[in-house]
């Protein structure tokens, strides 16, 4: 029975996964060109500005921007390509939200190993204290020889008299 | 039980922490925050097409075999004035090594020819309408100038004023020696 317990966490585990990319990327609306656009638009930085999207700007570079993504979903390509386009002259840098899941992963890893570093510090702090006393009990056991039993019998003697 | 805290490996915590932080604080040394990559880099020119200054219109067959220096700009672009002056000994020195082809970045045409008139001028002067050039160019604000080689094939963005030691290492680079 145990056996089994961790490859069936493990394939739940999967099953949640999936089921949650596809609920996620079901919704997916139709939008329409203009729709696109805009959204695209909105995804972009604009060249000239300091951290304004496209869509929130009105600047030449921004206006030309703008106008390039309409005539290329005009002209049937994709939200995806159109953006592959802008990416390609300007690199990741056009883009707002960054595409790089490093970037994504990162401060998750920091958290993780600094909440680790806490634990293994916690930890550290309850147990160094209690050490010293651990090792004085279990220190090498008592000796009881007959030389010791006389001495006990000598001085209980000495006691009594 | 002897814990992991208390081992003697204990003290490697704090290279292993300080080491990787200051490897990354050091890389960011040597870097120029305003200087964004190009991903154009090691990749052939895009297309550049369009109606001149001199109401001509340019196609860019008319680059091939030759390095190219091409030089985005605005009249409004103060760094622009010097730059001219540098890009018309270039061309009055080294025309027949190499094609400069300028792209008006946001410049309407009279302040252009003005521009041209006082600071230097002797090369193509695409008007880039609806500034769709400069988009396929990746740029970001003038000045900005690319370094193509005799294939076609960009070797290097400055962004900013050019200055003299850019402009030997880089066409050197394209194989024009100043």
């Amino acid at each position: 029975m145990r056996r089994w317990l961790l490859p069936l966490a493990v394939a739940g585990l999967v099953v949640l996964g999936i089921g949650a990319l596809v609920a996620a990327r079901q919704p997916a609306p139709v939008l329409t060109r203009d729709e696109q656009a805009a959204r695209l638009a909105g995804e972009l930085r604009c060249p000239d500005c300091q951290g304004l999207s496209v869509a929130e700007s009105h600047t030449a570079a921004a206006d030309a921007i703008r106008a390039e993504i309409a005539e290329q979903l005009a002209a049937g390509r994709s939200v995806d390509e159109v953006r592959q386009h802008f990416v390609n002259r300007y690199g990741q840098w056009i883009l707002l939200q960054p595409a790089d899941p490093l970037v994504w992963l990162l401060p998750l890893v920091v958290i993780a190993a600094g909440v680790g570093l806490f634990a293994w510090w916690l930890l550290g702090q309850r147990q160094s204290p209690s050490q010293p006393e651990a090792a004085g009990e279990t220190d090498a056991p008592l000796m009881v020889d007959d030389e010791a039993r006389r001495t006990v019998r000598d001085e209980l003697e000495a006691l009594d008299g | 039980m002897r814990t992991l805290a208390s081992s003697r490996w204990r003290w490697l915590v704090v290279p292993l922490l300080a080491i990787p932080l200051g490897w990354l604080l050091f890389q960011g040394l040597g870097r120029d925050p305003r200087s964004i990559p190009s991903p154009l880099i090691g990749k052939p020119l895009p297309a550049l097409a369009g109606p001149t200054l001199d109401s001509g219109s340019f196609d860019d067959a008319s680059l091939a075999g030759r390095p190219a220096v091409i030089n985005v700009w605005a009249a409004y672009c103060v760094p622009c004035r010097a730059e001219h002056g540098m890009l018309r000994d270039l061309v009055a020195q080294h025309g027949d090594e190499l094609s400069v082809i300028g792209v008006m970045y946001q410049t309407g045409e009279d302040a252009a020819r003005d521009f041209r008139d006082r600071y230097g001028s002797g090369w193509t002067e695409l008007t880039d309408p609806g500034g769709r050039t400069a988009l396929d160019l990746g740029v970001t604000g003038p000045p900005e100038t690319f370094f193509v080689d005799a294939d076609g094939i960009v070797r290097y963005r400055h962004i900013g004023p050019l200055t003299t030691d850019v402009l030997r290492e880089q066409l050197a680079a394209v194989g024009v020696d100043l």
